[in-house]
């Protein structure tokens, strides 16, 4: 459905965020794209879908495909119509419009007719926002905030869901609930799904397959479960040694001055 | 109390020349962040077309109101994607510049293509006299301010419930968020100058009946500034109603104090005002969630 391949990405004509990255997403998958802060993801999912220009954000190499087109010269709302819709981090509600409003404004492209039946869906799926529908976004609690978020790219009927860390900043029992609402999506409606996300257990507990991503490049990728029992990963990302205690800080940092070494 | 009443009512009259440019500051600020100088100029290149449309190809008055507003929306789109539009992602200061430059070039496009001269500018409903209690307008008074309730309902509903307004909110709230909602956020651009320019080219033709089409007629942009500021530059509504107040306080001011008062009294407001409250009497606060 989605293929990206040798993606070079660059901020301010210099800073280079993305090196070389090829990924993949089939149909009806959940692809997990892993990585520590800063290793690029964000900046690949804002090239997907086209709004690197405002951060002055340019991709100097790579291909674009979705669903047999190539899509790298085409603009953001041409890139929604084509049913990608991104959740980008940090939510980003309209602070000052209504909950209602919000969710409204995430089915702009969409037909009246189509927009209300989605609008009922979106409640059904998230009741809480249904009582809260006209307050203003920006006094919604966090998890109030991405229910919002995660409903308002809903109503755009996505074909590709782009998520960026939906469980920023939430409580378990709120990250349990938007992470079974993605499930969900998946099983029941068969969206394609890229997460990324700083909570790998979890991800890749409902991950199809998974990537991981350093420094701008992917080092590591394989089916959810493969990924889940590397020792490497286990170490570094779902903070288990071989024993399964949790390794020390000392030993990462070990980790990290060796990698510098190698890179 | 006569003398009151009908210097609130006069106040009010130029009040909603003074709110309707005031719209229309507003519109283009909220939309796009910058802050349109040319406006004043728009409203007369607008109001001089129409006075051509009316005087010399003689069109009827139903015919006339269509296409000003079908014009002026060319206009203020020809502009954003003459001037405006190659500047994106330059600082709005050069931006603010630019449109300085847009002002002077049409203050001189003007007085070339239709000379220094004053002229009238009639209309059907000019020349008579309305009484209601002691207050007496005249219809073409009366027809201002029905110009301004109608536009300010109109520019209500329109930010409120259509989609193209409600995308105009977003792209001003969060440009990155709405371009992921699917909106173009060149085109909301685009609508922006042209409405703004529809509303504030009808004022300019109200102010063409009520004094004359005149090559001077652009201060009335920047006596409308102030009613911007006063009302908050990020609305509309705000800024329609920061005309009024600024029209009724200029009248009485002058009637009641000194005649010179008139056209500083408003300043004079906003500079309490704004030390009050910074964002405008009705611009919108900014959260600090978020
Ligand atoms: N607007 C920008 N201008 C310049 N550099 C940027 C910009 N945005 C990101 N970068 C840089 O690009 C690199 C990748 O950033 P990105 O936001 O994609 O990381 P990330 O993997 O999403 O990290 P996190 O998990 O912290 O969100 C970082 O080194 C970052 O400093
Ligand atoms: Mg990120």
């Amino acid at each position: 459905m989605l293929t990206l391949t040798n993606m070079q990405i660059v901020y301010d004509r210099v800073i280079e965020a993305v090196r070389d990255v090829s990924l993949e997403v089939p149909e009806g998958r959940l692809v997990a794209l892993l990585g520590s802060n800063g290793a690029g993801k964000s900046t690949l999912l804002k090239a997907i879908s086209n709004v690197l220009f405002p951060e002055k954000g340019e991709v100097l190499h790579g291909q674009i495909m979705f669903r047999d087109r190539d899509i790298g010269k085409t603009s953001a709302n041409e890139i929604v119509r084509a049913g990608i819709i991104h959740v980008p981090e940090g939510r980003r509600l309209f602070p000052l419009m209504t909950v209602e409003e919000n969710l409204l404004m995430g089915g702009y492209t969409a037909s009246t007719a189509a927009l209300h039946d989605a609008l009922d869906k979106v409640y059904t799926m998230f009741p809480r926002l249904k009582e809260r529908r006209k307050g203003e976004a920006g006094y919604l609690s966090g998890g109030e905030q991405q229910m919002v978020a995660v409903g308002r790219a809903l109503i755009g009927q996505p074909r590709l869901l782009l998520l960026d860390e939906p469980s920023l900043g939430l409580a378990p029992q709120i990250i349990e609930e938007i992470f079974e609402a993605i499930t969900r999506l998946r099983n029941e409606e068969g969206i394609s799904i890229l997460l990324v996300e700083q909570n790998a257990a979890l991800a890749l507990e409902i991950a199809d397959y998974a990537y991981i991503m350093e420094n701008g490049r992917i080092v590591l990728d394989g089916t959810a479960s493969e990924i889940a029992k590397n020792a490497d990963v286990k170490e570094f990302y779902l903070g288990f040694g071989d024993h399964g205690a949790k390794k020390s800080f000392r030993d990462i940092k070990h980790y990290k001055r060796r990698k510098r070494w190698l890179s | 109390m006569d003398l009151f009443l009908n210097l609130v009512a006069s106040g009010l009259v130029i009040g909603s020349v003074y709110g309707l440019i005031g719209m229309s500051f507003a519109i283009i600020f909220r939309t796009t962040g910058v802050l349109n100088f040319a406006q004043g100029e728009v409203m007369m290149l607008v109001a001089y077309t129409a006075w051509t449309l009316t005087h010399t190809l003689l069109f009827p008055f139903w015919l006339l109101v269509p296409s000003t507003i079908v014009l002026a929306a060319l206009i203020g789109m020809a502009i954003e994607r003459l001037f405006i539009r190659p500047m994106t992602g330059q600082p709005i200061f050069a931006i603010v510049m630019v449109t300085i430059g847009i002002a002077i070039t049409l203050r001189s496009l003007t007085t070339l293509v239709w000379g220094h001269e004053f002229e009238g500018f009639s209309v059907p409903f000019s020349g008579g006299v309305v009484e209601i209690g002691p207050v007496f307008l005249l219809t073409e008074q009366l027809a201002v301010l029905i110009l301004f309730m109608a536009v300010s309902a109109m520019t209500w509903a329109f930010f409120r419930f259509s989609r193209v307004g409600m995308a105009m909110r977003a792209t001003s709230q969060d440009e990155t968020a709405a371009l992921l909602m699917g909106v173009d956020s060149r085109r909301m651009s685009s609508f922006a100058w042209a409405i703004s320019a529809i509303v504030s080219g009808l004022a300019g033709v109200m102010v063409s009946v009520l004094f004359a089409r005149a090559p001077d007629m652009w201060h009335f942009g920047l006596k409308s500034f102030p009613a911007a500021i006063l009302g908050g530059l990020d609305s509309p509504i705000g800024a329609g109603f920061g005309g009024l107040i600024i029209g009724v306080i200029g009248e009485l001011s002058a009637g009641y104090i000194w005649n010179g008062l008139k056209e500083i009294s408003g300043l004079i407001l906003i500079i309490v005002i704004l030390m009050v409250r910074p964002y405008g009497l009705f611009g919108e606060k900014e959260l600090e969630r978020v």
